[in-house]
Protein backbone atom coordinates (compact mmCIF):
# COMPACT_ATOMS: atom_id res chain seq x y z
CA UNK A 1 0.00 0.00 0.00
CA UNK A 2 0.98 3.65 -0.30
CA UNK A 3 4.19 4.63 1.35
CA UNK A 4 3.56 8.22 0.48
CA UNK A 5 -0.02 8.75 1.63
CA UNK A 6 -0.78 11.58 -0.78
CA UNK A 7 -0.12 9.57 -3.93
CA UNK A 8 -2.77 6.91 -4.35
CA UNK A 9 -6.51 6.90 -4.32
CA UNK A 10 -7.86 4.57 -1.67
CA UNK A 11 -11.24 2.92 -1.87
CA UNK A 12 -13.27 2.64 1.29
CA UNK A 13 -16.23 0.42 2.01
CA UNK A 14 -18.40 2.26 4.54
CA UNK A 15 -20.91 0.10 6.43
CA UNK A 16 -23.24 2.33 8.37
CA UNK A 17 -26.99 2.22 9.01
CA UNK A 18 -27.03 5.90 9.89
CA UNK A 19 -27.75 7.52 6.53
CA UNK A 20 -27.11 11.09 7.70
CA UNK A 21 -23.75 10.23 9.17
CA UNK A 22 -22.75 8.28 6.07
CA UNK A 23 -23.62 11.27 3.89
CA UNK A 24 -21.66 13.65 6.05
CA UNK A 25 -18.63 11.36 5.95
CA UNK A 26 -18.96 11.06 2.20
CA UNK A 27 -19.11 14.80 1.69
CA UNK A 28 -16.29 15.25 4.19
CA UNK A 29 -14.12 13.11 1.97
CA UNK A 30 -15.06 14.72 -1.35
CA UNK A 31 -11.97 15.90 -3.19
CA UNK A 32 -9.71 13.75 -1.08
CA UNK A 33 -7.82 10.62 -2.02
CA UNK A 34 -10.55 8.49 -0.46
CA UNK A 35 -13.26 7.10 -2.68
CA UNK A 36 -16.23 5.85 -0.67
CA UNK A 37 -18.81 3.19 -1.35
CA UNK A 38 -21.55 3.29 1.28
CA UNK A 39 -23.82 0.37 2.18
CA UNK A 40 -26.12 -0.31 5.11
CA UNK A 41 -25.44 -3.44 7.19
CA UNK A 42 -26.00 -6.30 4.77
CA UNK A 43 -27.70 -9.41 6.18
CA UNK A 44 -25.76 -11.60 3.81
CA UNK A 45 -23.05 -11.58 1.19
CA UNK A 46 -20.65 -9.09 2.74
CA UNK A 47 -17.61 -11.19 1.89
CA UNK A 48 -18.68 -11.42 -1.75
CA UNK A 49 -19.08 -7.67 -1.81
CA UNK A 50 -15.64 -7.19 -0.29
CA UNK A 51 -14.24 -9.59 -2.85
CA UNK A 52 -15.85 -7.72 -5.75
CA UNK A 53 -15.14 -4.23 -4.54
CA UNK A 54 -11.66 -4.96 -3.10
CA UNK A 55 -11.66 -1.95 -0.79
CA UNK A 56 -8.37 -0.73 0.64
CA UNK A 57 -10.09 -0.06 3.93
CA UNK A 58 -13.36 -0.90 5.65
CA UNK A 59 -15.10 1.61 7.89
CA UNK A 60 -17.91 0.14 9.98
CA UNK A 61 -20.20 1.30 12.75
CA UNK A 62 -19.18 -0.61 15.85
CA UNK A 63 -22.87 -1.39 16.48
CA UNK A 64 -23.45 -2.92 13.05
CA UNK A 65 -24.72 -6.53 13.14
CA UNK A 66 -22.49 -7.17 10.10
CA UNK A 67 -19.39 -7.16 12.28
CA UNK A 68 -19.46 -10.93 12.80
CA UNK A 69 -19.64 -11.46 9.05
CA UNK A 70 -16.63 -9.19 8.69
CA UNK A 71 -14.91 -11.11 11.48
CA UNK A 72 -14.94 -14.27 9.38
CA UNK A 73 -12.90 -12.33 6.81
CA UNK A 74 -9.85 -12.68 9.07
CA UNK A 75 -10.15 -16.45 8.97
CA UNK A 76 -10.15 -16.62 5.17
CA UNK A 77 -6.63 -16.22 3.88
CA UNK A 78 -7.81 -15.46 0.34
CA UNK A 79 -8.89 -12.02 1.54
CA UNK A 80 -5.94 -9.76 2.11
CA UNK A 81 -5.90 -8.22 5.53
CA UNK A 82 -7.53 -4.81 5.48
CA UNK A 83 -7.52 -2.03 8.00
CA UNK A 84 -10.87 -1.72 9.73
CA UNK A 85 -11.96 1.57 11.24
CA UNK A 86 -14.87 1.73 13.65
CA UNK A 87 -17.38 4.47 14.12
CA UNK A 88 -19.21 5.03 17.34
CA UNK A 89 -21.91 7.47 18.41
CA UNK A 90 -20.24 8.19 21.69
CA UNK A 91 -17.35 10.51 22.28
CA UNK A 92 -15.16 8.61 24.67
CA UNK A 93 -11.45 9.25 24.55
CA UNK A 94 -10.60 6.38 26.82
CA UNK A 95 -12.40 3.92 24.56
CA UNK A 96 -10.65 5.36 21.55
CA UNK A 97 -7.22 4.85 23.03
CA UNK A 98 -7.99 1.38 24.29
CA UNK A 99 -9.43 0.25 20.98
CA UNK A 100 -6.44 1.47 19.08
CA UNK A 101 -4.23 -0.49 21.43
CA UNK A 102 -6.36 -3.60 21.07
CA UNK A 103 -5.79 -3.83 17.34
CA UNK A 104 -8.65 -1.92 15.78
CA UNK A 105 -6.85 0.35 13.36
CA UNK A 106 -8.68 3.46 14.43
CA UNK A 107 -11.73 4.52 16.28
CA UNK A 108 -13.71 7.54 15.16
CA UNK A 109 -16.08 8.85 17.76
CA UNK A 110 -18.79 11.47 17.58
CA UNK A 111 -18.37 14.25 15.05
CA UNK A 112 -17.46 13.85 11.42
CA UNK A 113 -15.53 17.04 10.91
CA UNK A 114 -13.95 16.62 7.45
CA UNK A 115 -10.41 17.50 8.42
CA UNK A 116 -10.56 15.19 11.41
CA UNK A 117 -12.06 12.21 9.57
CA UNK A 118 -9.44 12.48 6.85
CA UNK A 119 -6.63 12.71 9.40
CA UNK A 120 -7.93 9.65 11.23
CA UNK A 121 -8.16 7.61 8.04
CA UNK A 122 -4.63 8.67 7.05
CA UNK A 123 -3.36 7.65 10.46
CA UNK A 124 -5.20 4.31 10.28
CA UNK A 125 -3.67 3.47 6.91
CA UNK A 126 -0.20 4.42 8.11
CA UNK A 127 -0.52 2.42 11.30
CA UNK A 128 -1.93 -0.57 9.47
CA UNK A 129 0.94 -0.53 6.98
CA UNK A 130 3.45 -0.33 9.81
CA UNK A 131 1.74 -3.18 11.61
CA UNK A 132 1.67 -5.36 8.50
CA UNK A 133 5.34 -4.69 7.90
CA UNK A 134 6.17 -5.61 11.46
CA UNK A 135 4.19 -8.80 11.16
CA UNK A 136 5.91 -9.66 7.90
CA UNK A 137 9.30 -9.13 9.54
CA UNK A 138 8.28 -11.31 12.45
CA UNK A 139 7.12 -14.06 10.08
CA UNK A 140 10.37 -13.84 8.14
CA UNK A 141 12.44 -14.06 11.31
CA UNK A 142 10.44 -17.04 12.52
CA UNK A 143 10.92 -18.79 9.22
CA UNK A 144 14.65 -18.09 9.17
CA UNK A 145 14.96 -19.54 12.67
CA UNK A 146 12.99 -22.60 11.65
CA UNK A 147 15.23 -23.10 8.59
CA UNK A 148 18.35 -22.75 10.76
CA UNK A 149 17.06 -25.49 13.07
CA UNK A 150 16.35 -27.91 10.21
CA UNK A 151 19.74 -27.28 8.60
CA UNK A 152 21.53 -27.84 11.92
CA UNK A 153 19.67 -31.08 12.51
CA UNK A 154 20.51 -32.41 9.04
CA UNK A 155 24.12 -31.43 9.55
CA UNK A 156 24.28 -33.28 12.87
CA UNK A 157 22.73 -36.41 11.34
CA UNK A 158 25.24 -36.34 8.49
CA UNK A 159 28.10 -35.96 10.95
CA UNK A 160 26.82 -38.86 13.08
CA UNK A 161 26.07 -41.24 10.25
CA UNK A 162 28.91 -40.49 7.84
CA UNK A 163 31.52 -39.40 10.32
CA UNK A 164 31.99 -36.10 8.50
CA UNK A 165 33.31 -32.94 10.06
CA UNK A 166 30.84 -30.12 10.54
CA UNK A 167 32.38 -28.16 7.70
CA UNK A 168 32.26 -31.11 5.29
CA UNK A 169 28.67 -31.88 6.17
CA UNK A 170 27.73 -28.29 5.45
CA UNK A 171 29.67 -28.26 2.17
CA UNK A 172 28.03 -31.51 1.10
CA UNK A 173 24.56 -30.10 1.74
CA UNK A 174 25.35 -26.88 -0.05
CA UNK A 175 26.56 -28.79 -3.09
CA UNK A 176 23.43 -30.95 -3.10
CA UNK A 177 21.31 -27.81 -2.95
CA UNK A 178 23.17 -26.20 -5.81
CA UNK A 179 23.00 -29.34 -7.96
CA UNK A 180 19.28 -29.78 -7.34
CA UNK A 181 18.51 -26.05 -7.63
CA UNK A 182 16.82 -26.24 -4.23
CA UNK A 183 17.00 -24.19 -1.08
CA UNK A 184 19.37 -25.45 1.58
CA UNK A 185 16.40 -25.84 3.92
CA UNK A 186 14.58 -28.15 1.48
CA UNK A 187 17.66 -30.33 1.01
CA UNK A 188 18.03 -30.52 4.79
CA UNK A 189 14.41 -31.66 5.15
CA UNK A 190 14.86 -34.38 2.53
CA UNK A 191 18.10 -35.54 4.17
CA UNK A 192 16.45 -35.74 7.58
CA UNK A 193 13.57 -37.80 6.19
CA UNK A 194 15.92 -40.18 4.36
CA UNK A 195 18.31 -40.62 7.26
CA UNK A 196 15.52 -41.19 9.74
CA UNK A 197 14.13 -43.88 7.45
CA UNK A 198 17.55 -45.51 7.29
CA UNK A 199 17.71 -45.50 11.08
CA UNK A 200 14.34 -47.23 11.29
CA UNK A 201 15.27 -49.75 8.62
CA UNK B 1 -22.34 -4.57 50.05
CA UNK B 2 -22.88 -1.84 47.44
CA UNK B 3 -21.13 -2.13 44.12
CA UNK B 4 -20.04 0.24 41.39
CA UNK B 5 -22.17 0.33 38.24
CA UNK B 6 -21.54 -2.94 36.46
CA UNK B 7 -22.11 -3.44 32.75
CA UNK B 8 -22.78 -6.95 31.54
CA UNK B 9 -23.12 -7.62 27.81
CA UNK B 10 -25.30 -10.23 26.16
CA UNK B 11 -26.62 -11.28 22.79
CA UNK B 12 -30.40 -11.71 22.33
CA UNK B 13 -30.71 -15.48 22.82
CA UNK B 14 -32.60 -17.77 25.20
CA UNK B 15 -29.40 -18.71 26.96
CA UNK B 16 -28.90 -15.12 28.10
CA UNK B 17 -31.66 -16.06 30.58
CA UNK B 18 -29.35 -16.39 33.63
CA UNK B 19 -28.34 -12.73 33.21
CA UNK B 20 -31.74 -11.34 32.23
CA UNK B 21 -33.60 -13.19 35.00
CA UNK B 22 -30.95 -12.26 37.59
CA UNK B 23 -31.58 -8.64 36.69
CA UNK B 24 -35.38 -8.79 36.38
CA UNK B 25 -36.09 -10.94 39.43
CA UNK B 26 -33.63 -9.16 41.67
CA UNK B 27 -30.91 -11.80 42.16
CA UNK B 28 -28.25 -9.21 41.34
CA UNK B 29 -29.89 -6.60 43.54
CA UNK B 30 -30.15 -9.02 46.46
CA UNK B 31 -26.39 -9.51 46.21
CA UNK B 32 -25.91 -5.74 46.40
CA UNK B 33 -24.97 -5.52 42.74
CA UNK B 34 -25.95 -2.62 40.53
CA UNK B 35 -25.98 -4.30 37.11
CA UNK B 36 -26.90 -2.79 33.76
CA UNK B 37 -27.44 -5.31 30.97
CA UNK B 38 -26.15 -4.20 27.57
CA UNK B 39 -27.67 -5.87 24.52
CA UNK B 40 -25.16 -6.28 21.66
CA UNK B 41 -25.61 -6.69 17.91
CA UNK B 42 -22.57 -8.85 17.25
CA UNK B 43 -20.26 -11.24 19.05
CA UNK B 44 -17.23 -9.35 17.72
CA UNK B 45 -18.33 -6.07 19.28
CA UNK B 46 -19.30 -7.79 22.53
CA UNK B 47 -15.79 -9.25 22.66
CA UNK B 48 -14.06 -5.96 21.82
CA UNK B 49 -16.05 -4.08 24.45
CA UNK B 50 -15.11 -6.70 27.04
CA UNK B 51 -11.46 -6.51 26.01
CA UNK B 52 -11.30 -2.74 26.42
CA UNK B 53 -13.25 -2.74 29.67
CA UNK B 54 -16.50 -1.16 28.46
CA UNK B 55 -18.18 -4.33 29.68
CA UNK B 56 -17.31 -5.83 33.06
CA UNK B 57 -18.51 -9.28 32.06
CA UNK B 58 -20.30 -10.89 29.13
CA UNK B 59 -22.41 -13.78 27.91
CA UNK B 60 -19.90 -15.52 25.64
CA UNK B 61 -19.71 -18.47 23.30
CA UNK B 62 -17.66 -21.15 25.08
CA UNK B 63 -14.76 -21.08 22.55
CA UNK B 64 -14.46 -17.27 22.69
CA UNK B 65 -12.27 -17.01 25.82
CA UNK B 66 -9.89 -19.54 24.23
CA UNK B 67 -9.83 -17.49 21.01
CA UNK B 68 -9.29 -14.26 22.99
CA UNK B 69 -6.38 -15.66 24.95
CA UNK B 70 -4.76 -17.00 21.77
CA UNK B 71 -5.37 -13.77 19.88
CA UNK B 72 -7.52 -15.37 17.18
CA UNK B 73 -9.20 -12.49 15.32
CA UNK B 74 -8.09 -10.04 17.99
CA UNK B 75 -5.14 -8.97 20.08
CA UNK B 76 -4.24 -11.73 22.58
CA UNK B 77 -6.23 -10.82 25.69
CA UNK B 78 -6.61 -12.92 28.83
CA UNK B 79 -10.33 -13.60 29.28
CA UNK B 80 -11.46 -16.11 31.86
CA UNK B 81 -14.63 -18.19 31.97
CA UNK B 82 -15.12 -19.02 35.63
CA UNK B 83 -18.73 -20.09 35.04
CA UNK B 84 -20.46 -22.23 32.40
CA UNK B 85 -23.91 -20.65 32.29
CA UNK B 86 -25.62 -23.00 29.87
CA UNK B 87 -25.41 -26.18 27.88
CA UNK B 88 -26.92 -27.13 24.52
CA UNK B 89 -29.64 -24.97 22.92
CA UNK B 90 -28.47 -24.90 19.28
CA UNK B 91 -30.14 -26.59 16.34
CA UNK B 92 -29.88 -26.94 12.59
CA UNK B 93 -32.74 -25.67 10.47
CA UNK B 94 -33.00 -26.27 6.72
CA UNK B 95 -35.12 -24.30 4.29
CA UNK B 96 -38.44 -25.78 3.13
CA UNK B 97 -37.09 -26.06 -0.41
CA UNK B 98 -34.04 -28.02 0.69
CA UNK B 99 -36.17 -30.37 2.79
CA UNK B 100 -38.49 -30.91 -0.21
CA UNK B 101 -35.43 -31.83 -2.26
CA UNK B 102 -34.19 -34.18 0.47
CA UNK B 103 -37.52 -36.01 0.52
CA UNK B 104 -37.71 -36.22 -3.28
CA UNK B 105 -34.10 -37.12 -4.07
CA UNK B 106 -33.88 -39.79 -1.37
CA UNK B 107 -37.29 -41.27 -2.24
CA UNK B 108 -38.59 -40.75 1.30
CA UNK B 109 -42.28 -40.80 2.16
CA UNK B 110 -41.69 -38.39 5.02
CA UNK B 111 -38.89 -36.82 6.97
CA UNK B 112 -37.83 -38.08 10.39
CA UNK B 113 -35.84 -36.42 13.15
CA UNK B 114 -32.99 -36.13 13.92
CA UNK B 115 -32.07 -36.02 10.26
CA UNK B 116 -28.71 -37.33 9.06
CA UNK B 117 -26.61 -35.10 6.80
CA UNK B 118 -26.10 -38.22 4.67
CA UNK B 119 -29.41 -37.34 3.01
CA UNK B 120 -27.80 -34.18 1.61
CA UNK B 121 -25.45 -36.26 -0.55
CA UNK B 122 -27.75 -36.75 -3.58
CA UNK B 123 -28.64 -33.04 -3.56
CA UNK B 124 -25.00 -32.02 -3.43
CA UNK B 125 -24.29 -34.45 -6.29
CA UNK B 126 -27.11 -33.26 -8.52
CA UNK B 127 -26.26 -29.61 -7.87
CA UNK B 128 -22.68 -30.33 -8.81
CA UNK B 129 -23.54 -32.18 -12.02
CA UNK B 130 -26.07 -29.57 -13.15
CA UNK B 131 -23.59 -26.76 -12.46
CA UNK B 132 -25.73 -25.16 -9.76
CA UNK B 133 -24.19 -23.33 -6.80
CA UNK B 134 -23.22 -25.25 -3.67
CA UNK B 135 -25.52 -25.47 -0.67
CA UNK B 136 -25.24 -22.27 1.38
CA UNK B 137 -25.05 -22.89 5.12
CA UNK B 138 -24.53 -20.44 7.97
CA UNK B 139 -23.46 -20.30 11.59
CA UNK B 140 -22.91 -17.43 14.00
CA UNK B 141 -19.21 -16.83 14.66
CA UNK B 142 -15.88 -18.35 13.64
CA UNK B 143 -15.20 -19.44 17.23
CA UNK B 144 -18.56 -20.95 18.14
CA UNK B 145 -19.86 -24.41 19.03
CA UNK B 146 -22.40 -23.80 16.26
CA UNK B 147 -19.64 -23.93 13.66
CA UNK B 148 -18.08 -27.10 15.08
CA UNK B 149 -21.52 -28.73 15.44
CA UNK B 150 -22.36 -27.92 11.84
CA UNK B 151 -19.02 -29.38 10.72
CA UNK B 152 -19.55 -32.50 12.85
CA UNK B 153 -23.08 -33.02 11.55
CA UNK B 154 -21.80 -32.84 7.97
CA UNK B 155 -18.87 -35.11 8.77
CA UNK B 156 -21.10 -37.69 10.47
CA UNK B 157 -23.10 -37.80 7.24
CA UNK B 158 -19.97 -38.18 5.13
CA UNK B 159 -20.30 -34.71 3.60
CA UNK B 160 -17.05 -32.92 2.82
CA UNK B 161 -16.65 -29.35 4.00
CA UNK B 162 -15.66 -28.34 0.46
CA UNK B 163 -19.04 -29.48 -0.85
CA UNK B 164 -20.87 -26.62 0.86
CA UNK B 165 -20.33 -22.88 1.33
CA UNK B 166 -20.28 -21.80 4.96
CA UNK B 167 -21.14 -18.24 6.05
CA UNK B 168 -21.31 -16.23 9.26
CA UNK B 169 -24.53 -14.35 10.08
CA UNK B 170 -25.55 -12.77 13.38
CA UNK B 171 -28.18 -14.96 15.15
CA UNK B 172 -31.10 -12.53 14.97
CA UNK B 173 -30.64 -12.10 11.17
CA UNK B 174 -30.58 -15.83 10.40
CA UNK B 175 -34.29 -16.29 9.63
CA UNK B 176 -34.36 -13.24 7.34
CA UNK B 177 -31.40 -14.59 5.39
CA UNK B 178 -33.27 -17.87 4.87
CA UNK B 179 -36.49 -16.06 3.98
CA UNK B 180 -34.49 -14.13 1.40
CA UNK B 181 -33.20 -17.41 -0.10
CA UNK B 182 -29.63 -16.40 0.71
CA UNK B 183 -29.05 -19.56 2.73
CA UNK B 184 -30.33 -23.15 2.61
CA UNK B 185 -29.62 -23.98 6.23
CA UNK B 186 -28.16 -22.70 9.47
CA UNK B 187 -26.99 -23.69 12.92
CA UNK B 188 -28.15 -21.16 15.50
CA UNK B 189 -29.16 -20.95 19.16
CA UNK B 190 -32.69 -20.72 20.57
CA UNK B 191 -35.07 -19.12 19.89
CA UNK B 192 -34.10 -18.48 16.27
CA UNK B 193 -34.80 -22.03 15.06
CA UNK B 194 -38.29 -21.83 16.53
CA UNK B 195 -38.75 -18.48 14.81
CA UNK B 196 -38.00 -20.09 11.43
CA UNK B 197 -40.49 -22.88 12.07
CA UNK B 198 -43.25 -20.52 13.30
CA UNK B 199 -42.68 -18.30 10.27
CA UNK B 200 -42.99 -21.33 7.98
CA UNK B 201 -39.54 -20.60 6.55
CA UNK B 202 -37.63 -23.71 7.58
CA UNK B 203 -37.67 -27.07 9.32
CA UNK B 204 -35.51 -27.85 12.34
CA UNK B 205 -33.93 -31.19 11.49
CA UNK B 206 -31.52 -31.81 14.36
CA UNK B 207 -30.22 -30.18 17.54
CA UNK B 208 -26.80 -29.70 19.08
CA UNK B 209 -27.87 -32.21 21.74
CA UNK B 210 -28.43 -34.83 19.00
CA UNK B 211 -24.97 -34.08 17.56
CA UNK B 212 -22.86 -33.70 20.71
CA UNK B 213 -24.96 -34.69 23.72
CA UNK B 214 -24.51 -32.34 26.67
CA UNK B 215 -21.89 -29.70 25.96
CA UNK B 216 -21.01 -26.29 27.36
CA UNK B 217 -22.54 -23.51 25.30
CA UNK B 218 -22.34 -20.08 26.96
CA UNK B 219 -19.90 -18.97 29.60
CA UNK B 220 -19.56 -15.86 31.70
CA UNK B 221 -16.51 -14.13 30.23
CA UNK B 222 -14.48 -11.73 32.37
CA UNK B 223 -11.27 -9.88 31.63
CA UNK B 224 -8.66 -11.64 33.76
CA UNK B 225 -7.01 -8.38 34.79
CA UNK B 226 -10.40 -7.05 35.96
CA UNK B 227 -11.18 -10.22 37.87
CA UNK B 228 -7.83 -10.14 39.63
CA UNK B 229 -8.39 -6.53 40.74
CA UNK B 230 -11.66 -7.25 42.53
CA UNK B 231 -12.16 -11.02 42.80
CA UNK B 232 -14.64 -10.61 45.63
CA UNK B 233 -16.93 -8.47 43.48
CA UNK B 234 -16.88 -11.00 40.64
CA UNK B 235 -17.49 -13.88 43.05
CA UNK B 236 -20.67 -12.07 44.10
CA UNK B 237 -21.75 -11.75 40.45
CA UNK B 238 -21.01 -15.42 39.88
CA UNK B 239 -22.97 -16.59 42.91
CA UNK B 240 -25.97 -14.42 41.95
CA UNK B 241 -25.95 -16.02 38.48
CA UNK B 242 -25.61 -19.48 40.01
CA UNK B 243 -28.64 -18.82 42.18
CA UNK B 244 -30.55 -17.69 39.08
CA UNK B 245 -29.56 -20.86 37.25
CA UNK B 246 -30.96 -22.87 40.11
CA UNK B 247 -34.22 -20.96 39.81
CA UNK B 248 -34.18 -21.62 36.06
CA UNK B 249 -33.67 -25.34 36.57
CA UNK B 250 -37.21 -25.59 37.98
CA UNK B 251 -39.49 -26.28 35.03
CA UNK B 252 -42.56 -24.33 36.23
CA UNK B 253 -40.33 -21.22 36.35
CA UNK B 254 -39.41 -21.57 32.71
CA UNK B 255 -42.65 -20.10 31.38
CA UNK B 256 -42.11 -16.98 33.50
CA UNK B 257 -38.56 -16.80 32.18
CA UNK B 258 -39.86 -17.00 28.60
CA UNK B 259 -42.32 -14.20 29.29
CA UNK B 260 -39.52 -11.94 30.54
CA UNK B 261 -37.10 -12.84 27.73
CA UNK B 262 -39.70 -12.07 25.07
CA UNK B 263 -39.96 -8.41 26.18
CA UNK B 264 -38.88 -5.63 23.80
CA UNK B 265 -35.90 -4.71 25.96
CA UNK B 266 -34.50 -8.23 25.66
CA UNK B 267 -35.27 -10.62 22.78
CA UNK B 268 -38.16 -8.55 21.40
CA UNK B 269 -39.70 -11.77 20.09
CA UNK B 270 -43.16 -13.33 20.60
CA UNK B 271 -43.65 -15.73 23.49
CA UNK B 272 -44.64 -18.59 21.17
CA UNK B 273 -41.16 -18.37 19.65
CA UNK B 274 -39.17 -17.95 22.88
CA UNK B 275 -40.99 -20.47 25.10
CA UNK B 276 -40.70 -23.89 23.40
CA UNK B 277 -36.99 -24.68 23.84
CA UNK B 278 -37.12 -23.38 27.43
CA UNK B 279 -39.90 -25.89 28.10
CA UNK B 280 -37.93 -28.77 26.53
CA UNK B 281 -39.85 -28.72 23.28
CA UNK B 282 -38.15 -28.69 19.90
CA UNK B 283 -40.42 -27.37 17.16
CA UNK B 284 -39.65 -29.17 13.92
CA UNK B 285 -42.19 -28.07 11.32
CA UNK B 286 -45.61 -26.43 11.31
CA UNK B 287 -48.62 -28.55 12.24
CA UNK B 288 -46.46 -31.34 13.64
CA UNK B 289 -46.07 -32.37 17.27
CA UNK B 290 -42.77 -30.98 18.60
CA UNK B 291 -39.95 -33.28 19.64
CA UNK B 292 -39.66 -33.74 23.37
CA UNK B 293 -36.16 -32.61 24.32
CA UNK B 294 -35.92 -31.99 28.08
CA UNK B 295 -32.25 -30.97 27.83
CA UNK B 296 -32.74 -28.49 24.98
CA UNK B 297 -31.83 -25.47 27.17
CA UNK B 298 -29.86 -26.45 30.26
CA UNK B 299 -28.81 -23.75 32.72
CA UNK B 300 -26.19 -25.56 34.66
CA UNK B 301 -24.10 -22.94 36.42
CA UNK B 302 -21.21 -25.34 36.33
CA UNK B 303 -17.96 -24.13 37.69
CA UNK B 304 -14.69 -25.84 37.27
CA UNK B 305 -13.93 -26.14 40.95
CA UNK B 306 -17.07 -28.09 41.73
CA UNK B 307 -17.01 -30.38 38.69
CA UNK B 308 -13.47 -30.00 37.58
CA UNK B 309 -12.89 -33.06 35.48
CA UNK B 310 -15.89 -33.01 33.21
CA UNK B 311 -15.56 -29.30 32.40
CA UNK B 312 -11.87 -29.56 31.71
CA UNK B 313 -12.58 -32.56 29.48
CA UNK B 314 -15.24 -30.50 27.69
CA UNK B 315 -12.75 -27.71 27.07
CA UNK B 316 -10.10 -30.14 25.87
CA UNK B 317 -12.71 -31.36 23.39
CA UNK B 318 -13.49 -27.79 22.36
CA UNK B 319 -9.90 -27.04 21.49
CA UNK B 320 -9.82 -30.32 19.54
CA UNK B 321 -12.69 -28.97 17.46
CA UNK B 322 -10.70 -25.77 16.91
CA UNK B 323 -7.79 -27.94 15.78
CA UNK B 324 -9.84 -29.97 13.33
CA UNK B 325 -11.42 -26.78 11.96
CA UNK B 326 -7.77 -25.69 11.38
CA UNK B 327 -8.27 -22.55 13.47
CA UNK B 328 -5.31 -23.51 15.62
CA UNK B 329 -2.34 -25.68 14.74
CA UNK B 330 -1.15 -26.84 18.15
CA UNK B 331 -3.02 -28.29 21.10
CA UNK B 332 -3.86 -25.76 23.80
CA UNK B 333 -2.07 -27.07 26.91
CA UNK B 334 -4.33 -28.28 29.70
CA UNK B 335 -2.71 -25.81 32.10
CA UNK B 336 -3.75 -22.97 29.81
CA UNK B 337 -7.34 -24.26 29.70
CA UNK B 338 -7.38 -24.52 33.49
CA UNK B 339 -6.26 -20.92 33.66
CA UNK B 340 -9.09 -19.86 31.34
CA UNK B 341 -11.54 -21.76 33.53
CA UNK B 342 -10.05 -20.05 36.58
CA UNK B 343 -9.51 -23.41 38.25
CA UNK B 344 -8.10 -23.42 41.77
CA UNK B 345 -4.51 -24.54 41.75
Amino acid sequence: MASNPAQFELSILLIDDNQARAESIQSALDNSRYCIKHITSPKFGLLKLVDEFQPDMIVIDIESPSRDMLESLHTISAFNPKPVVMFSEKEDTETINLSVKSGVSAYVAGDTDPARVRAILDAAVARFDAFQQLRQELDDTKQALEARKVIDQAKRLLMEQSGMSEQDAYKRMRKMAMDAGQKLEEVAKTLIAVMQNMKLG
Amino acid sequence: MSSPDLNIGYMPLNDAAPLIIAKELGFFEKAGLDVQLRKQNSWATLRDKLHVGLLDAAHMLAPMPIASSLGLGCQPTAVIAPLIMSQNGNAITLSNNLVDDIVAENGLSEISFPLSAKLLAPIIESRKSSGKSKLQLAHVFPYSCHYYQLLDWLKQGGIQMEDVDIHVITPADMVDAMLNNDIDGFCVGSPWNAKAVRAGVGITVTTSFDIWGNAPEKVLGILKSRFDETPELFERIISAIKETCQWLSILPNRFEAALILSKTAYLDTPLEVVAPSLLGSCLTKPNTAPRELPLYNVFGALDVNSMENSIVEDFILLQKHMLSAKQIHNEVPKAHLLEILNANA
